[in-house]
């Protein structure tokens, strides 16, 4: 009787959120209408040759002077692979460096402190300190994206580690299973979901981090190329790089929704 | 522990086992933070990038508390904006710090613009989320007992709601910080951000590296302040009685 209410409910939220999938593009456009509106204000209103509010028409001609001898093209792609590069190193160094530390009671309480300490910093501030001692090159950018990306990924994984059940471990010590079996079946599964808290706050940081180097040392990039347009006060140019900036991060988003879902079928969290 | 990694520094700095043209010794930086302090220059590029944080975290938590009551109220004007809120939220802050370059030129202007855009995100969502998920059996004591909108916005949505609400704040003040910190190194001259810059060019590393450390202890010591008050007052409320906020 309980089973069938159960079934009967299930059918009912699926068919409810079936029903939402359906209805959503439509919601989202109906939801979209104030920007949209705004942006035709803007381009009825506007001057088409006004320095501060050009027409977003204009945005979109700018990148036909922006993508000329492929510029767009070649800032587009440094800015992304330093972005992808660091986050993937991130990832690896806060996974295992994460483990490592959760389990490890010494480790934890030795490194506890500095670590709080190296996630308060606020990010900005240790872009100085590595161009001071590196001096402006490209793994100048990648490095500060490591160092600010990591630490978020790093923490939330060694605090999942650290509270993984003894149950769990004592299962493992039963089965002989070898370390690798063991972080394999058993530490990696437990710690998943909070990783992958960890990665969602890591990537904005990881762009907010690759366009800021770039901003401040002129290492080439959509960053400093937004500053370039800026200095040079073409202002269409400077609002069409942010548009596109904007949909890069929307995208971003977008994918890593995908993936986490995906993972997070195949590792769902641990009822506690 | 961060005594004995101090002391290591220092002993790696003072007997060169490692080269780095400007990386100064541990004493050298206390050194140099002494005179920012004597001087009284960090107390005044301190008080510029408090008063820039002030202002900035007041605007933005009252313009995003403000929106997120209204959005999480009334599922009409959720339908017919929130699509573009959220185009716009993931946008970074820092993209549109040329923008405001451009528009208000290198002043505090500037600054409040990046300042108030980054961190009115985590107010708006926090509080959404919170006046959306209040209970219906709350709105349906409200109905019951015949409270106005008002009323029921200020006797029961608020009051529900505010677990979210001050927990939204505190993460736009940690925001706000960071995002004053970046507008001061770009786009104004002033405050702690602009003086790490102004070190790092006058080549300055001990001076700079103290404004550094400095920097991380007020990050830090803010987002502990903020986490004793929000818990403190967030500590009788029937929602988050007894477990840790």
């Amino acid at each position: 009787m309980r089973s069938c209410a159960t079934i009967r409910m299930c059918g009912a939220r699926m068919s409810r959120a079936y029903a939402q999938k359906l209805l959503s593009p439509l919601r989202t456009i109906q939801g979209l209408l104030p920007l949209a509106l705004g942006l035709l204000l803007w381009q009825i209103l506007a001057a088409p040759n006004s320095p501060y509010f050009p027409p977003p028409s204009t945005w979109w001609d700018s990148y036909w002077h922006l993508a000329a001898g492929g510029r767009l093209r070649t800032a587009l792609l440094s800015t992304l692979g330093t972005f992808a590069l660091g986050l993937l190193a991130s990832i690896a160094i806060g996974f295992l460096g994460g483990i490592l530390i959760g389990r490890s009671r010494l480790a934890r309480r030795a490194l506890g402190p500095l670590l709080e300490f190296c996630r308060g910093l606020p990010p900005p501030v240790l872009v100085p300190v590595a161009v001071l001692l590196l001096g402006y090159s490209q793994n100048l950018k990648l490095l500060n994206v490591v160092w600010v990306a990591c630490w978020p990924i790093l923490l939330n994984t060694s605090s999942a580690a650290s509270r993984i059940d003894q149950l769990l471990l004592d299962v493992c010590r039963t089965f002989h299973l070898s370390p690798l079996d063991r972080l394999r079946k058993v530490i990696a599964p437990a710690v998943v979901p909070d990783f992958l808290i960890g990665v969602r706050v890591a990537i904005p940081l990881a762009i907010i981090i690759t366009l800021l180097v770039e901003m401040m040392t002129g290492l080439p990039g959509i960053g400093s190329m937004i500053v370039t347009s800026q200095r040079q006060f073409r202002s269409a140019e400077v609002y069409g790089l942010l548009v596109l900036v904007g949909l890069l991060g929307f995208l971003i988003n977008i994918g890593f929704n995908a993936v986490e879902r995906r993972i997070l079928r195949r590792w769902p969290p641990l009822e506690r | 522990m961060l005594v004995a990694l101090a002391l290591l520094w220092e002993a790696v700095v003072r007997f060169k086992f490692i080269e780095f043209e400007y990386l100064p010794a541990p004493s050298g930086i206390l050194s140099a933070w002494g005179g920012l302090i004597a001087s009284g220059e960090m107390l005044d590029q301190t008080l510029h990038t408090f008063y820039a944080v002030a202002i900035g975290w007041t605007v933005a938590t009252a313009l995003g508390v403000g929106l997120g009551i209204v959005l999480g109220l009334s599922a009409t004007v959720r339908k017919w904006s929130l699509a573009s809120f959220e185009m716009l939220r993931p946008l970074p802050a820092i993209a549109f710090l040329p923008l405001a370059l451009l528009l208000f030129n290198f002043s505090l202007k500037t600054e409040l613009v990046l300042i108030i855009y980054a961190s009115l995100w985590p107010a708006l969502v926090n509080t959404m989320g919170g006046v959306m998920n209040v209970s219906s059996q709350l709105r349906d004591v409200s109905k019951s007992m015949r409270l106005t909108r008002m009323q029921t916005l200020i006797k029961i949505v608020l009051p529900a709601a505010s677990p979210s609400i001050v927990t939204g704040c505190r993460l736009s003040m940690g925001l706000t910080l960071v995002m004053a910190i970046i507008a001061e190194m770009l786009a104004n001259p002033h405050g702690l951000g602009y003086a790490v810059i102004s070190e790092l060019q006058a080549i300055q590393p001990q001076r700079m590296f103290a404004y550094i450390i400095y920097i991380g202890l007020i990050a830090i010591g803010l987002n502990y302040i903020l986490t004793r008050i929000s818990n403190a007052i967030l500590r009788n409320h029937p929602h988050v009685r007894g477990q840790n906020v």
